[in-house]
């Protein structure tokens, strides 16, 4: 079974591909758009590599761009 | 029209980045038309173009950005740098709501396009990145440099095939005449060395099939020649009010002193085989500059390099000069480094000022037999010394676009 943090880590590796930034500037309860400037075709692109990597789909809805790191992980717990 | 001043150059160019790069590989008349090789071309009946080299060196664009973006836009970003460097203008001093960018492109950003197209057709609708939205269209290198700069003014992209970057130069000195914009950062931009665009401009039949000597295949006014080689780059001009030119106390290059345009409305492809419209559109911008046939002293020719092409321009010019169509030192330098197609009006204005700065008409290259019905002087293969106080550019589009803008050194 996959523990919390083997998800974060997963989830962290994957924005620091997608938006080629140090793990170490992810502040995990700091808004996306404000900490890490996040547009939404960013959003859209980290939606997909996470539907690839971790074969969970996120709606439009669960993955804005005004969401902490933390909220996305607890809505991707949420789905297995 | 009222003069508007050029204070600034950016240039990213297969003949080198930077404007005295640029200048002393023009000025020389050396090649940098090559073999494609960034994929296989080998079916293309076009298989040469000029490449941008080394633009990393330059560029300071992060790569979180560069992957959201195509080519033509990082060009446009680098030389909108060069540019406002060269002008030394700071922008955190400037009301950046009355600052405009004016750009022109013929294609869109190709090279990016493509690969999402094939993710498209291969792994279906969720391979394509998101990114491709902004990437691909016209005006996104006018997005990004608003963004860049946080500019929000008066602003514009024009598609007008060849045309597309001499237009918008001479639109954004409209604009500036009419009082809309403090200054202007004006040129253009193309990518077009990639598999569809390449594809595109081959079929439209204007490209040089003399792949075998790539450094020769580009030949404008000579009787063998067979079309244009593409290149890829990006000029990017700064254009101010002579108010603030005073004020600053900027270096000026050159101002833009008259503009014409006109369309031929004959054929999607061709030129109209009379010239007409083309002489017409010298006429208008001579008007436009109130000068005589004889104030011009150097014209940068549109040069296609197809057998129609430079019949009608040499016919053209020849209409609207009459007897001093001989004395004036006409040129394609687009021969040494390529036709960059909707960006070729900002190089070749960027060239045109440059030749003004150094009192040198830079060469039409690769010409070697006269054809009868070119009969002007083309500068040949080598850059002659001349004082050049009026200079004219011509460009011509596809679907008959005929574009005319007059300099006039300071």
């Amino acid at each position: 079974m996959q523990t919390q943090t083997d998800l974060e880590n997963k989830v962290k590796a994957i924005f620091k591909k997608v938006l080629d930034i140090q793990e170490s500037e992810i502040v995990p309860g700091a808004k996306l758009d404000e900490s890490l400037g996040i547009d939404s075709t960013e959003m859209v692109e980290i939606a997909v590599v996470i539907k690839k990597e971790l074969g969970v789909t996120l709606k439009d809805n669960e993955l804005k761009k005004t969401h902490s790191f933390n909220e996305i992980i607890d809505i991707l717990k949420t789905k297995g | 029209m009222e003069k508007i001043a050029i204070t600034g150059l950016g240039v990213i160019s297969p003949s080198g980045i930077d404007k005295r790069q640029f200048w002393a590989n023009v000025k020389a008349g050396r090649s940098v038309v090559e073999k494609i090789e960034r994929f296989d071309a080998s079916l293309y009946s076009s298989r040469v173009a000029g490449h941008v080299k080394e633009l990393e060196a330059y560029s300071s664009v992060s790569s979180r950005l560069l992957k959201k973006i195509d080519l033509f836009s990082h060009m446009a970003l680098v030389a909108s740098e060069m540019g406002l460097q060269d002008a030394n203008i700071n922008l955190s001093e400037e009301d950046l709501k009355r600052v405009g960018i004016f750009m022109g492109n013929a294609l869109g950003g190709w090279l990016y396009a493509e690969t999402e197209l094939r993710d498209m057709y291969m792994e279906g609708r969720e391979g394509v990145s998101p990114f491709m939205a902004s990437a691909w269209f016209p005006a996104a290198p006018q997005g990004q440099i608003s963004i860049h700069y946080g500019i929000k003014g008066y602003s514009k992209t024009i598609v007008a095939d060849r045309a597309s970057s001499l237009m918008a130069i001479a639109y954004a000195a409209k604009t500036i005449n009419r009082g809309k914009c403090d200054f202007i950062l004006a040129g253009g931009m193309e990518a077009p060395v990639t598999p569809y665009a390449l594809l595109c401009c081959v079929t439209s039949g204007v490209l040089t099939k003399n792949n075998d000597n790539p450094h020769n295949a580009y030949r404008p006014f000579d009787k063998n020649r067979d079309g244009l080689a593409i290149a890829e780059g990006a000029g990017v001009l700064t254009l101010e009010p002579q108010s603030r030119v005073a004020k600053r106390k900027a270096h000026v290059y050159a101002n833009i002193i008259g503009y014409g345009t006109t369309t031929d409305a004959t054929n999607r492809i061709e030129p109209a085989q009379d010239a007409h419209q083309l002489a017409r559109a010298i006429k208008i911008a001579l008007d436009d500059a109130k000068l005589a046939p004889s104030d011009i002293d150097y014209i940068c020719a549109d040069g296609a390099g197809t057998v129609i092409g430079d019949i009608t321009e040499t016919k053209a010019i020849k209409e609207a000069f009459g007897a001093v169509a001989k004395k004036i030192p006409v040129s394609a330098p687009k021969s040494i480094f390529g036709n960059m197609l909707g960006a070729c009006g900002a190089l070749d204005v960027i060239t045109t000022v440059l030749a003004m700065e150094h009192s040198m008409v830079p060469p039409t290259i690769n010409y070697q037999t006269p054809d009868p019905e070119c009969d002007l002087d083309y500068c040949p293969n080598k850059a002659q010394e001349k004082n050049i106080k009026n200079a004219m550019i011509i460009n011509r589009g596809r679907g008959g676009i005929n574009c005319v803008l007059i300099l006039q050194k300071n």
